[in-house]
């Protein structure tokens, strides 16, 4: 069966057509769902009446799908673009780490010039075609390089969904984000209060900008926590 | 307060398995047989991540002692939703040895170098039994202790733990830091699923020995014989209850 995957993922180049495979094992094990908290964008994820949802890892045919579920930090920053428009309108955008899409495609519903989806998962890259498709979003670029360290210049906003999930990881996000942020990018951080943030020194250079419930589905997902925040540096 | 929360998480043989006495009547045998984490430790570390839901709790640490596949035990604490893991390896072979009482020092000194401000433990493993850590590492922390644990409610720097004695239900207070021993009717743990399985895959788990806790394993008790529980006599069947009465009778239950 697909387990196969798990050794050789099909490759895709940059802006080119899906591998229709790909296309189709997405579109075979997940679900469309808005019982998030953006539900005007419908998502291709993997929920509980899926099969891979309590499958162990490696019944799965991709290798750690973090695509196929909607983190709470990505959710929220997705919400706050929503509900703030005019923080992207017209702007260049990336969707760092961008896993669904979900984030940037609330950029480009909030009418900004242009987004880049990065994930160095090039399975993540499918999916964010497919929800694209399916909201009737116009999907820009598709990045799988991974930008951490590299010079940003060319983005306006950069969008941080739930990339602080572990200590020594977000130690190196963080660094970079703050050097973004001061060459200019307008950064925003959303996490649901993973103690990898908490308790990095550079968090009290960050400040509020909003903070949100999860939903039930999100809860049962991210066993501990119940709310995200957006952050920014000051 | 945000409290940072230890856990003890035991891999002990697998609730479902029949347990058989090893030919030199030393122990049980271990070997291909399932192992998974110790039910009363499962519902300690679904405790913790629920405090942590009520951000009473900031941070929940799992540490299991035991042999390599004890990491298993640990990622299936992280997969429940703790944050880090610890793992004190104990060499397969030195595992029938390890006593409640080293177990309780290696707790009590990590709960110090974490600056944990209350460990959770199960009241007791189904191996072996004891139903000894909670008690030893409290005192030897010198902290309050509250065993066997059916409800917890923090109030200002105390928990209102609710315990499963022998008359019924006993309500106590406890100031923090404290120890607490989980019982079955504390909570009901929730499964793993795949989202959660994923992220515990990349948070941390430190390894240490031991030694390097300051922890000698000298040996203070002394396995003289494991055998099986005798086994039970076959019943017969009655067929109705005046002649259930007059059985008893004969038998001299009634
Ligand atoms: C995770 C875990 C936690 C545990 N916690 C506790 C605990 O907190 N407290 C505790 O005391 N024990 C505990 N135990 C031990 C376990 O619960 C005992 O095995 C249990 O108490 C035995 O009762 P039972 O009815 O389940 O046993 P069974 O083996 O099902 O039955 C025991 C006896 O009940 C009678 N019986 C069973 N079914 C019927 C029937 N249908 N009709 C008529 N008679 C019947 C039979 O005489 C039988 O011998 C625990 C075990 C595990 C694995
Ligand atoms: C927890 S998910 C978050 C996804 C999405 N932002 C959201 O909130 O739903 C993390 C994602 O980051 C991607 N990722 C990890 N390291 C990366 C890197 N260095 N550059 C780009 N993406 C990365 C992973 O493949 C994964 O899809």
């Amino acid at each position: 069966m697909g387990y196969r995957y798990c050794g050789a993922r099909p490759t895709l180049t940059t802006q080119s057509h899906p591998p229709q495979i790909v296309k189709e094992q997405i579109l075979a094990e997940t679900e469309l769902s808005h019982k998030h908290l953006t539900p005007e964008l419908k998502l291709h994820l993997i929920t509980p009446t899926c099969r891979l949802w309590t499958s162990p890892p490696p019944h799965s045919p991709f290798l750690d799908p973090f695509w196929a579920f909607y983190w709470p930090g990505g959710q929220a920053v997705s919400r706050f673009i929503l509900d703030n428009a005019h923080l992207v309108k017209g702007k260049r955008v990336l969707d760092f780490g961008c896993g669904c899409g979900a984030s940037g495609l609330a950029a480009k519903t909030s009418t900004a010039k242009h987004v880049t989806f990065n994930d160095i998962d090039k399975v993540a890259l499918e999916a964010v075609l497919l929800n694209g498709y399916q909201n009737n979003i116009v999907v820009d670029s598709l990045l799988s390089s991974n930008l951490i360290g590299s010079p940003s210049g060319q983005y306006d906003v950069v969008l941080v969904g739930d990339m602080l999930y572990d200590t020594e990881f977000a130690h190196q996000v963080l660094c970079w984000l703050q050097n973004l942020h001061e060459s200019g990018s307008l950064v925003i951080i959303g996490d649901p209060g993973r103690f990898a943030l908490e308790s990095h020194p550079l968090k009290k250079l960050l400040m509020c900008l909003g903070k949100y419930e999860l939903t039930e589905a999100t809860i049962l997902e991210n066993r501990g926590y119940t709310q995200a925040f957006v952050w920014t540096f000051r | 307060m945000s409290l940072r929360v230890l856990v003890g998480c035991k891999r002990v043989i697998d609730y479902a398995v029949k347990i058989r006495v090893r030919p030199d009547k030393l122990g049980v045998v271990t070997d291909g047989v399932k192992h998974s984490m110790n039910p009363f430790d499962e519902i300690a570390i679904e405790e913790a991540v629920r405090l942590k839901e009520k951000k009473i709790a900031k941070e929940v640490i799992a540490v299991s002692c035991g042999p390599t596949q004890a990491q298993e035990t640990i990622r299936t604490a992280l997969a429940m939703g703790a944050d880090r893991g610890i793992h004190v390896e104990i060499p397969a072979k030195e595992m029938e040895k390890l006593e409640p009482l080293h177990v309780s020092k290696i707790l009590a000194k990590l709960a110090e170098q974490e600056q944990a401000e209350l460990v959770i433990v199960g009241k007791q493993a189904i191996d072996d039994d004891s139903n000894a850590t909670a008690q030893m590492t409290a005192a030897l922390l010198d902290w309050p202790q509250a065993t066997f644990a059916s409800k917890l409610e923090k109030t200002d720097g105390e928990l209102e733990v609710t315990r499963e004695v022998d008359g019924g239900l006993e309500t106590i207070k406890v100031k923090l830091p404290a120890v607490v021993s989980s019982d079955l009717r504390l909570n009901e743990p929730r499964y793993a699923t795949l989202p959660n399985i994923m992220k515990a895959k990349k948070k941390k788990i430190a390894k240490m020995k031991p030694k390097d806790l300051g922890v000698d394993l000298a040996s203070h008790l002394e396995v003289v014989e494991v055998v099986d529980p005798p086994t039970r006599e076959a019943g017969i069947k009655v067929e109705d209850v005046d002649t259930l009465v007059t059985k008893l009778k004969d038998a001299g239950r009634i």
